[in-house]
């Protein structure tokens, strides 16, 4: 069997028969005690599609009793209840540990042709933190569910007889295992880096993670604190955003915002990054401006820091201060564009493929341009003070975070599935579910930038008439993305049982995790790879004897 | 014991890594204190008056503090120079003297809350005082964190573990300890001479 299994590898680069990082130790103790980043990459994936499910549950329970402008299926507390449970599930538990943590800790090391991260065992204990904080903000849900929105603004959070304790307690513990994880990464881009590969040999991917890592770094301990304070204040009754102490609840959102606007770049780089690798792939074509596209993550990251006031337009900070930031607000649209103009360059003329990947780029594409483009609305002062707090706000993060890293996350989570699962997944399936979201995706939210600048408030329980046929819109449009992921759920679950088995380069990507087995083995590759150009696709061909992408350089000794 | 035991991803790394993932842990605690301390200047700057009237002056026993852990700091890097030279009965004095000096910083102070307390500055008085607790007590978190390390790495010194080639636990506890030191006199001017 295990002879069978080399040999099949040896033609396909399929493991699942041999040995591979899935089956090389057996036992629960084995996964839940590893120190492999695949294994810890893929538990980390599970956790953050059970939250993912999670937060979907609450965001269609309130799209539903959105339907009437008057009657409904929840009380106005539970809704309270049921929007802030949704934001921070979906912020915390999903979407910024969904790339770095989940996908970013499968493939880096593979990508850099390492055996693992540079230290282990504190990946390890990124993901346990993860569970600690997971569990302590679930744990609001039975103490009494917070009902402040996920920003958790002061004074109203620190009067309010919810248990804000417990879920702000529970997201200063993920903020460890986002400084963990980012410090990780950081060090393992610096000091495991192939040979052959200088900075600008790396794929674009790791300079997406490199950049998320700066900020995950540097901005989390800001909410750390943040938190503690909060904490503090609500248990002593003494704190420094208490105005009748001579403190400013205005000085929480300047804390509060230093870290999560830079987390909105947490969450949408390393989705630029999956972006960047797989429009490349898919178009068979190398990708377009490389440096460009390198240094305008570190742009975003850097300017990410200096835009945090422009959630304050209306919060009572100074006309100066709102026009510096409105400025810098304006100045961070420029890397990003940049890179929206070097993928839609890297189609122009490319052999484009649409597998479920790329349907998913172009969905990005599409989706990120319009999120992107309404965040210049959001940052013009005047034009702020009459969309500031309506669904306009609502639809424009969500085309930026679900259009964006959401979108960017599952085409990396097809891109990658064979690699990881050692499967492929039905192609059809995958196609129509890409389609069904995306449709959804733009029923549900771009009603909401009608309502939004029609005055439509978010957050709002009981709305006008005139607003409900926006409503309705975005109902149908939730339960048609809701339906979207059933199939993906369903198809992808299937492919783990009777998927084809995958061959080790399925789409003919030139980075390095598509020259080893898949799944890779637990010290993920033979020989230490060299790295090459990451995007030099010309160099590989289909070979319909192996069912994969193969070296033209491998091929002809093969034949020789 | 099959838990973690995968020899290569537990092996020790070399002391680059090593270094560089301690200068961003320093980085990430840095913005912590950063943050607090910019918190403290923006209720300061928005303060009629500060400190505000009646507040007792702060202990000189900080001046005090402030001495033990400078010298602190000096054993310690005395500990690392001694391991880069391989004098093994240098390593185990710098380091005690590092952790018994922690330790009297710790005390020190608590003498000083104590001496605050009896003159009725609790942190529930005003701001002023909140501010107070709050940046010294959290600097006094770390350092009674960075104790648990020293106490660890000293021991080991005492058993003979560390050489000119293999000590980099000397290297990291001195990383963090410096740290401490370079935010502490933060703290001080910030609290003290500015305040």
């Amino acid at each position: 069997m295990a002879d069978k299994g080399t040999a099949a590898s040896l033609v396909t680069g399929n493991a699942l028969a041999g040995d591979n990082y899935l089956n090389h130790t057996k036992g629960l103790r084995s996964w839940l005690f590893t120190l492999d980043h695949k294994r810890i990459g893929v538990m980390y994936l599970v956790s953050i599609l059970a939250s993912f499910l999670l937060g979907g549950i609450f965001a269609l329970l309130m799209r539903t009793s959105l339907l009437s402008p008057t009657k409904h299926i929840v009380s106005a507390d539970t809704y309270n209840q049921m929007f802030t449970l949704h934001g921070a599930i979906m912020i915390f538990l999903f979407i910024i540990p969904g790339i770095p943590a989940a996908l970013g800790n499968i493939v880096l090391p593979l990508m850099l042709g390492a055996k693992d991260v540079a230290f282990p065992r504190l990946n390890l204990a990124s993901y346990y933190c993860w569970v600690a904080g997971a569990i302590f903000s679930l744990l609001s849900i039975v103490l009494g569910a917070v009902d402040t929105g996920w920003t958790f603004y002061t004074p109203y959070s620190t009067t309010t007889n919810t248990s804000v304790v417990a879920m702000t307690f529970g997201a200063l513990i993920l903020g460890f295992s986002s400084i963990f994880t980012g410090l990780n990464f950081i060090v393992t881009i610096h000091k495991l880096r192939p040979k052959g590969m200088g900075w600008f040999r790396m794929p674009l991917f790791v300079w997406g993670l490199y950049g998320t890592a700066i900020i995950q770094v540097l901005a989390t301990p800001v909410l750390g604190i943040t938190l503690l304070l909060l904490i503090v204040e609500r248990t002593l009754g003494v704190g420094i955003f208490d105005p009748a102490l001579g403190g400013d609840p205005v000085l929480y959102q300047h804390f509060f915002w230093f870290y999560s606007h830079p987390a909105v770049y947490i969450m949408i780089l390393p989705a630029m990054g999956v972006i960047s690798e797989t429009v490349s792939v898919f178009s068979r074509k190398h990708i377009f401006g490389y440096k460009a596209i390198a240094f305008s993550s570190i742009a975003i990251a850097a300017i990410s820091f200096l835009v945090w006031g422009h959630h304050m337009f209306v919060s009572g900070q100074s006309n100066l201060a709102g026009m510096i930031f409105s400025f810098l607000t304006f100045l961070v649209a420029i890397p990003s564009a940049i890179k929206v103009f070097n993928w839609v360059a890297t189609m122009y003329k490319g052999a484009i493929r649409l597998d479920t990947p790329m349907l998913y780029v172009m969905s990005f594409l599409f989706l990120f341009g319009i999120g992107g483009l309404t965040g210049l609305f959001l940052g013009s002062l005047a034009v702020d003070v009459h969309l500031h707090d309506t669904y306009f706000v609502v639809a424009h993060f969500h085309y930026v975070m679900f259009g964006g890293t959401v979108i960017a996350f599952l085409g990396g989570l097809h891109y990658w599935w064979p690699k990881f699962t050692g499967r492929m997944y039905d192609e059809a399936w995958g196609r129509i579910a890409a389609v069904l979201v995306f449709v959804g995706f733009n029923a549900t939210f771009f009603s909401q930038f009608v309502m939004g600048s029609k005055g439509m408030p978010r957050r709002y329980y009981n709305y006008l008439p005139e607003y409900q046929i926006y409503h309705q819109i975005s109902t149908i449009g939730s339960f048609v993305m809701g339906i979207g992921f059933i199939i993906i759920a369903v198809y992808l679950i299937r492919s783990l049982i009777a998927g084809k088995p995958a061959p080790a380069n399925p789409w003919g990507g030139a980075t390095l995790e598509w020259q080893t087995t898949s799944p890779p083995p637990h010290d993920n590759f033979a020989l230490s790879p060299e790295a090459g150009d990451p995007y030099d696709l010309e160099a590989f061909r289909w070979d319909a004897a192996v069912g994969g992408y193969v070296k033209k350089s491998d091929a002809a000794v093969a034949v020789g | 014991m099959a838990i973690l035991d995968d020899p290569d991803r537990t092996a020790p790394v070399p002391l680059a890594t090593g270094r560089l993932g301690m200068r961003l842990l320093l980085a990430s605690l840095g913005m912590l204190f950063a943050a607090c301390v910019s918190g403290l200047l923006y209720v300061r700057s928005i303060a009629k008056v500060w400190p505000p009237e009646g507040m007792p002056s702060l202990p000189t026993g900080l001046w005090m503090s402030t001495v033990i852990l400078l010298v602190s700091s000096a054993t310690v890097q005395w500990a690392v120079s001694a391991a880069r030279h391989d004098e093994r009965p240098g390593i185990r004095h710098g380091l005690l003297a590092t952790f018994v000096l922690g330790v009297a910083f710790l005390v020190s102070q608590t003498v000083n809350w104590f001496v605050l307390v009896a003159a009725a500055f609790t942190p529930k008085v005003n701001l002023y005082a909140f501010t107070y607790y709050l940046l010294t007590g959290l600097h006094a978190l770390h350092v009674l964190g960075g104790l648990v390390p020293v106490g660890v790495v000293t021991a080991r010194a005492f058993r003979g573990d560390y050489s000119a080639a293999r000590h980099s636990g000397v290297e990291y506890v001195a990383m963090y300890w410096h740290f401490l030191d370079v935010v502490w006199v933060v703290l001080f001017i910030v609290l003290y001479l500015a305040g």
